[in-house]
């Protein structure tokens, strides 16, 4: 029974943290129909921005954090401004060509920057833990997961509340409509994928600070990650791409406490082709902008 | 948002304009005039110049074209469906490493000769195909891309959990020396020869496709799935005949991949990026037609190999940029941007940009 209990609250601390590395994934996706598939490298040059302040500077990564947001925040920009945005009209799959590329550039500029080996950020209390009963619960994927909700409530709260969000989303439902009402779809379009940047670097700091990265494996496996669990919240929906992570991160969890080898990455891939079959709109509530004219 | 300027295959059938109603073959060749026939006779050409080639390049020139002619066969598969059929496939590599597991399970647990073998692989992919096919290609654009990403993923996952059958994740290891070998070893020469026939098998069932009443079907399934059941064409068998012969192709290539690399892992054979290939090939190449995964094929797998050999580390690197950038320049395909530049006369490829960009 602890075991269990143990694996079911590292699976939550596990799947908050998945829901931050999905969140902008799904954000770009269900605004601008762009499959960013060098997300996971975003993730990862967050990480080592923040390994690289945390080496030279002694910075603590939760300190970092605000650098990191910010600086991938202008290369998010900059990167839909000059490049996406260029054939934002073109067959949908050339957006996921493009990032593919981007990908390849972003992982082997990083491999030659940083050699390929496995890294992570040291602090003092990441490997600590406290006990409730008999469950260990280690600090630094506590923090880390409180941030994930903290920063995804705020950012429903952006899309909800503000102008810019209410521009973003507009702009998501029917572009030709949202440039009528005088928004500037370039730029939010740009801005969107900052966010999603800056999001990505954040998650890539707190996966270094509570585990290991290197540019290899890590971006493609949080990639994957991001669009099972992007399926699973529904588009566009941030509550959705929490739950969708709390989902994956408890079922891998428990089941690698119940099977043996790796089924229960078989069972997750039938888990996310059932839901595609019966809900294509996600667990829970529908898709953000399910109702977008253009696909 | 595709723009579709030109009164497309939709329009033909409206208004009778489609051809060959007395089947796929015979209504093609009784079709042939020297006028349209010269594409076959110049891929004719083409297949006998590689054959010629073969006598003068040395062996390690020979496994490079064979590993062209391999991509040629899966982009001109993923090319049925994903570009006529316009369903755009992210789990095809899942057909490819049924195919090869299929080959090397009977070669190596039954003693099965590889011939024997090849059509089973075939089979089987097409099975699976049908089986994932019927639920998944309700499923449309990115959701479609998604399921079958995981469909693939699945596959792998159970090949790689079987491990009393497959040999699970420590590989397996198909019999080719002395008594044991079912089937001697081809060497490299005999597959050049194999891949060479896929590829040339490929293009031509891909051709033959294109120009059949059936082809016209996929295109309009693609253009337009709504008003192609209207016009009383049934889009259930038409996406899952592609989705078929798509994977046919996809595991017979699969099979003789196996055969080749003699001992693989399910990494190897599942590997994601062989599905991302394909589908880079035929959209930089162009979608949709036959030279289009023709020439993205033989441009890139020669472009990332030229790359490997004469760049070392940066050869990832400069190959994603380039990636970029054809994708920035020429967001139609290399080949439909210079055909509709031929057609049109206008050749500024800033204004291509600008057709496309926000």
């Amino acid at each position: 029974m602890s075991q269990f209990l143990q694996a079911a609250a590292y699976g939550v601390v596990q799947g908050g943290l998945l829901g931050l590395v999905a969140v902008g994934f799904s954000l770009v996706w269900g605004v601008m129909n762009v499959v960013n598939f060098s997300h996971g490298a975003l993730a990862v040059t967050g990480a080592y921005v923040a390994w690289v302040l945390n080496v030279r500077f002694g910075l603590d990564p939760f300190l970092a954090i605000p650098v990191v947001a910010i600086a991938l925040f202008a290369f998010g920009y900059v990167v839909q401004r000059g490049l996406i945005n260029l054939v934002i009209n073109a067959p949908i799959f050339l957006t996921l060509l493009l990032t593919f590329g981007l990908n390849l550039v972003i992982l082997n500029g990083l491999q030659l920057l940083f050699k390929a080996d496995d890294r992570t950020i040291d602090t003092s209390y990441a490997s600590q833990s406290f006990a409730i009963g008999a469950v260990n619960v280690p600090y630094g994927r506590l923090a880390a997961c409180f941030l994930a909700l903290g920063i995804t409530v705020a950012l429903a709260l952006l899309m909800s509340r503000t102008r810019l969000g209410h521009a973003i989303g507009a702009t998501g439902m029917d572009r030709g409509a949202a440039r009528l009402m005088g928004i500037r779809a370039r730029h939010i379009y740009a801005v969107t994928f900052g966010i999603a940047a800056a999001l990505a670097g954040v998650a890539g700091t707190m996966i270094a600070t509570v585990g290991s990265f290197n540019p290899t494996t890590t971006p493609g496996q949080l990639t994957l990650d991001a669009f099972v669990i992007s399926v699973l919240g529904g588009l566009g929906n941030m509550y959705g791409a929490l739950v969708g992570g709390l989902v994956l991160g408890i079922a891998e969890s428990l089941g690698g406490l119940l099977l043996t080898g790796t089924w229960v990455n078989a069972i997750a891939m039938a888990v996310l082709i059932v839901t595609l079959i019966i809900r294509p709109s996600g667990l829970i509530g529908k898709a953000l902008y399910s109702g977008r004219v253009e696909v | 948002m595709s723009a579709a300027p030109t009164p497309g295959p939709m329009a033909d059938i409206l208004q009778g304009r489609a051809r060959s109603r007395q089947g796929l073959f015979v209504g093609w060749i009784r079709a042939l005039t020297p006028a349209n026939s010269w594409p076959a006779l110049a891929g004719l050409l083409v297949f006998a110049a590689m054959l010629a080639l073969q006598q003068l390049i040395e062996p390690g020139t020979q496994r490079l074209l064979t590993s062209v002619f391999l991509f040629v066969a899966l982009a001109q598969a993923w090319n049925i469906i994903g570009g006529y059929t316009g369903y755009a496939s992210f789990g095809q590599v899942a057909f490819f490493g049924l195919g090869a597991y299929t080959v090397a399970v009977l070669m190596n647990n039954y003693h099965v000769s590889f011939w024997a073998a090849l059509p089973l692989a075939v089979l089987v992919g097409v099975v699976f195909a049908v089986a994932i096919g019927l639920p998944l290609l309700r499923l449309r654009g990115h959701y479609f891309a998604i399921a079958t990403l995981g469909a693939a993923e699945g596959a792998r996952e159970v090949i790689n959990n079987l491990t009393s059958v497959t040999g699970g994740g420590g590989g397996i290891t198909i019999p080719t020396f002395g008594s044991d070998a079912p089937t001697p070893y081809f060497g490299k020469p005999g597959f050049y020869l194999a891949f060479l026939v896929l590829a040339a098998v490929s293009v031509v069932v891909a051709a033959v496709l294109a120009r059949s009443r059936f082809g016209y079907a996929m295109v309009a399934v693609h253009e337009d799935e709504d008003a192609a059941g209207a016009v009383g064409i049934n889009t259930t068998v038409v996406k899952v005949v592609a989705f078929g012969v798509s994977a046919a192709i996809v595991a017979c290539a699969g099979a003789f991949y196996a055969f080749q690399q003699i001992e693989f892992y399910p990494t190897d054979v599942f590997d994601a990026s062989f599905t991302v290939l394909m589908v880079i090939m035929v959209m930089i190449g162009g979608s949709g037609s036959v030279v289009g995964p023709l020439a993205g094929a033989v441009g890139l797998q020669l472009l990332s190999q030229f790359l490997r050999v004469n760049l070392g580390n940066f050869n990832q690197l400069i190959f994603g940029a380039i990636i970029v950038l054809v994708v920035v320049f020429f967001p139609q395909g290399v080949v439909t941007y210079l055909r509709d530049a031929w057609r049109t006369r206008q050749f500024s490829i800033l204004d291509n940009v600008r057709r496309y960009r926000l």
